[in-house]
C-alpha cells in the first residue's frame, strides 16, 4: 500500500524539503501553497496523512481544516506551527485535528507520527 | 499665647445659620442644663441684689431732703420692700452679666485655657492638608482638654458611600476602624434633616418614637456616643465629630455648646480641605495606574505583533535550517558521517531550536496568561525540567539535587509557564556553575502564609551587586550567547500569578533566586482533592 501525504505550506522550500524527506522514506507526497490548492488535492490526490501548515494568506489553515474534516473526515491532519499560539492549538483541536507540531520541526518526531496516523488507519480506525 | 478669640469670633460666621432651625432641637438641647457653675452664678446674683437692696431702703430715709420727712408714707413699713423690688427688676440683668464675667475671669479661667488651646488647635489645622494628621490632632486634643471618654472623627468616603471613622480618641483604632456609617443609617438621615445642631443622645431619642430611636441609638453605641457634632462646609456634610463623657451624666451648659459650634465651624474648612487633596491624590494615582497599564498593553500588543511576525518568518528558515541537519544525521550505514561532523550537526539542531526559542518566549511573555489552567504538579514538571538539563550537566560535573516539601500542595496555573519558570531559573544555575559546582532547588509550602516558595540556589560564580537589580531587566545578559530574556520571562509569569521573585547573591559564593507564589490552604485542599491519587504519589516521592 502506497503511504500517501499532503504537504501544505505557503513557503515553497519548506514544501520542497519535506517532500524530499518523505520521498526518500517510501511516501507519494503532494504540495499545495494555500488552502483552496490543499482542498482541491485533498478531493484529487486522496492523502491519508495532511501536514497543515496553521499561518497561511488567505484561507488560513484552521479554515482548511475545518473544510478538510467536513468533506474526508477520514484523513488524518497534523497542524504544523511557527509558534505555539495557545488559542489557536486549542482551536485546532477542537476543529478535529490528530495533533500538532511546531517548527523548527523534529523530523524523527515528525516522521514517527505521520506513520503512526498511516497505522491507525491501516487498523480501520 | 495666640490671639485665639479674635480668630474665633471671625471663624464664627456660619453661627448665626446655628441659631435657626427646628425649634424642637433648640428646646430639648439646652432645656436640660445644670451646671454648678449655673447655680453659683444665679445665688451669687440673688446676694448681690438683696444686698444691694436692702443698702437702698436703708439709706432712703437719709437721702431724703429733710423737709420730705413729714410725708407719712415715708416711714411706711413696706417702702424698703418696695425700694428693693424696684432695685431687684432694674439691677437684674448688669448685675447678671457682671457676676458673669467675673467668674469666667476668676473662677472658670481652666475652662476658657481648654477652649483657647481649641481654638488654637483649629487655627494650625487650617495649614495642614493631610487628613490622618487632622483627625488625631482633632480627636486627641478635643479629648484631652475637654477629658472627654470616647472622640470619633467620621469622614465620607466618596467610593464606598458611607462614613468610615478617621481617628478616635479612648477606643482602640482596630475597633474603632470596623464601625462605618452607610449614608442611609439613622444616624446620618437625621444630621441631614437636623443641618448643623448637634445632636444630644437623650433629648433626641426623646423626640423620636421608639423604633426610630432605637435605631438612632444602635448608631451612637457603634459610635460611643453621647453627643454628634455634624462639621457642614457651604452645605456639604464633611464630617461628623461623635463624643462621650466620662462620667454617665455629665451635661454641657450654652456656653459650651456655643464653643462647640465655633469649633466646628473652624474645624469643618480643614477637614473639607484635606478631604478634596486625599480625593485628589486618590484620583491622581488611579490615573497613573491605569496610564501606566495602558502603557503596558500597548506595549505587549506591539511585543505580540512583532514577535508573531518574526516567529513566523524566522522558524521557516530555522525548519529548514534544523530539518537538512537531522536528515543528514539519520544516515545511516556506509553514508554515516564522520562523529565530527555529526557533532557540528547536532550543534546546529539545538542551536535552531534555541533561535526559536527566543521569539517563543517574547510571545508568551506579551500574551499574558491566556494558556488553559491546570492542577500542576511542581514536582513533576520540575522533574521533568531536570531531565532535560540532565545531560548537560552530566557532561559539566555539576550536581543538581533537590529538596521538596513532603506536603506540596498541586498548584492552579498554565503548565508551559511553570515548566518555563523552572526552565530558566535552572538554566541559568546552570550557566552560572559552569564546569563544576552545586545546584539546588527546594520547593516547600508555607502554610501559614499561604506561601509557595521555590528556591534555587548554585555555587556559581555570583553576581556583582550593582548588577543585582537589573537581572530582571529584558535583554539584560553578561554571557555573549544569551538572549536575556530567561529571568525577564520569569518575573512576569511570576507576577501575572501575584507572586514576587528576588535575588541574593555574592561574588564567588553563588546566588539564590527565591520564587514566591500565593497559594492558599483552599485552593491547595481542591487541587489535592482533584486527582488524588497522583498527589500521594508526588508526595511519597518527595520524601
Amino acid at each position: 500500500m502506497t503511504k500517501k501525504l499532503l504537504i501544505v505550506d505557503d513557503e515553497a522550500e519548506i514544501c520542497e524539503f519535506l517532500k524530499s524527506f518523505f520521498e526518500d522514506r517510501d511516501f507519494k507526497v503532494a504540495t499545495a501553497h494555500n488552502g483552496a490548492a490543499a482542498l482541491e488535492q485533498v478531493a484529487r490526490f486522496e492523502p491519508e496523512v495532511v501536514l497543515l501548515d496553521i499561518q497561511m494568506p488567505g484561507m488560513d489553515g484552521l479554515q482548511t481544516l475545518k473544510k478538510i474534516k467536513d468533506n474526508h473526515p477520514k484523513v488524518k491532519v497534523i497542524m504544523v506551527t511557527a509558534v505555539e499560539t495557545q488559542e489557536k492549538i486549542e482551536e485546532a483541536m477542537r476543529l478535529g485535528a490528530d495533533n500538532y507540531i511546531t517548527k523548527p520541526l523534529s523530523l524523527e518526531y515528525l516522521e514517527k507520527d505521520v506513520q503512526d496516523k498511516i497505522d491507525l488507519l491501516a487498523k480501520g480506525t | 499665647m495666640r490671639p485665639s478669640v479674635p480668630n474665633a469670633r471671625r471663624l464664627s460666621g456660619p453661627r448665626a445659620c446655628n441659631e435657626e432651625g427646628p425649634p424642637v432641637l433648640k428646646k430639648t438641647a439646652f432645656s436640660h442644663v445644670r451646671t454648678p457653675k449655673t447655680l453659683l452664678k444665679k445665688s451669687l446674683v440673688a446676694l448681690v441684689l438683696f444686698f444691694l437692696g436692702a443698702l437702698s431702703a436703708y439709706l432712703l430715709p437719709f437721702l431724703l431732703p429733710s423737709s420730705a420727712t413729714w410725708v407719712p408714707w415715708v416711714h411706711h413699713p413696706l417702702l424698703p420692700i418696695f425700694v428693693m423690688t424696684v432695685i431687684f427688676v432694674a439691677a437684674h440683668k448688669p448685675i447678671e452679666r457682671l457676676i458673669k464675667k467675673l467668674l469666667e475671669k476668676y473662677f472658670f479661667q481652666k475652662k476658657s485655657f481648654a477652649q483657647m488651646t481649641l481654638m488654637d488647635l483649629a487655627g494650625d489645622l487650617a495649614v495642614n492638608l493631610d487628613l490622618q494628621e487632622i483627625a488625631n490632632l482633632v480627636v486627641n486634643t478635643f479629648g484631652e482638654v475637654l477629658q472627654l471618654k470616647t472622640v470619633t472623627l467620621l469622614v465620607p468616603d466618596p467610593l464606598q458611600n458611607n462614613f468610615e471613622v478617621a481617628s478616635a480618641y479612648g477606643w482602640t483604632i482596630s475597633a474603632s476602624k470596623k464601625v462605618r456609617l452607610a449614608v442611609d443609617t439613622p444616624l446620618l438621615k437625621m444630621v441631614h434633616q437636623t443641618g448643623p445642631h448637634i445632636l444630644m443622645r437623650g433629648p433626641v431619642l426623646q423626640s423620636l418614637s421608639w423604633q426610630e430611636a432605637n435605631a438612632l441609638a444602635r448608631d451612637l453605641d457603634s459610635l460611643r456616643a453621647g453627643w454628634v457634632i455634624p462639621l457642614f462646609v457651604k452645605g456639604e456634610l464633611v464630617g461628623l465629630l461623635a463624643f462621650g463623657a466620662l462620667v454617665p451624666d455629665t451635661v454641657f451648659d450654652q456656653g459650651d455648646f456655643h464653643f462647640f459650634r465655633e469649633f466646628s465651624a473652624a474645624i469643618g474648612p480643614c477637614l473639607h480641605n484635606a478631604l478634596v487633596v486625599k480625593r485628589l491624590r486618590q484620583l491622581n494615582f488611579e490615573l497613573q495606574d491605569s496610564q501606566s497599564q495602558w502603557v503596558q498593553k500597548t506595549k505587549l500588543n506591539a511585543i505580540e505583533k512583532l514577535a508573531a511576525g518574526i516567529a513566523h518568518e524566522i522558524h521557516n528558515p530555522l525548519a529548514i535550517i534544523s530539518g537538512k541537519a537531522q536528515v543528514l544525521l539519520m544516515q545511516k550505514g556506509p553514508k554515516q558521517l564522520e562523529p565530527n561532523v555529526q557533532d557540528a550537526l547536532n550543534t546546529i539542531v539545538k542551536q535552531t531550536r534555541r533561535a526559536a526559542d527566543i521569539t517563543r518566549k517574547l510571545l508568551l511573555y506579551s500574551q499574558g496568561s491566556r494558556g488553559p489552567q491546570e492542577w500542576v504538579s511542581l514536582e513533576k514538571v520540575l522533574d521533568e525540567t531536570l531531565a532535560l538539563l540532565a545531560y548537560q550537566a552530566s557532561l559539566d560535573k555539576i550536581e543538581i539535587t533537590r529538596s521538596l516539601d513532603p506536603e506540596l500542595p498541586r498548584y492552579r496555573a498554565n503548565m508551559q509557564e511553570i515548566r518555563e519558570i523552572f526552565l530558566n531559573l535552572l538554566l541559568n544555575a546552570v550557566e552560572a556553575v559552569g564546569q563544576e559546582g552545586k545546584i539546588t532547588v527546594e520547593m516547600k509550602y508555607r502554610r501559614e502564609e499561604e506561601i509557595l516558595e521555590i528556591t534555587c540556589s548554585d555555587t556559581g560564580k555570583g553576581i556583582p551587586e550593582e548588577h543585582l537589580d537589573k537581572v530582571f531587566n529584558p535583554f539584560y545578559t553578561t554571557r555573549h550567547e544569551a538572549v536575556g530574556l530567561g529571568l525577564f520571562v520569569t518575573q512576569q509569569i511570576t507576577h501575572r500569578y501575584g507572586g514576587s521573585i528576588r535575588v541574593e547573591s555574592q561574588v564567588g559564593v553563588g546566588s539564590m533566586f527565591i520564587l514566591q507564589l500565593p497559594c492558599s490552604a483552599e485552593t491547595a485542599r481542591n487541587g489535592d482533592g482533584e486527582k488524588h491519587g497522583e498527589s500521594i504519589f508526588s508526595s511519597k516521592s518527595g520524601r
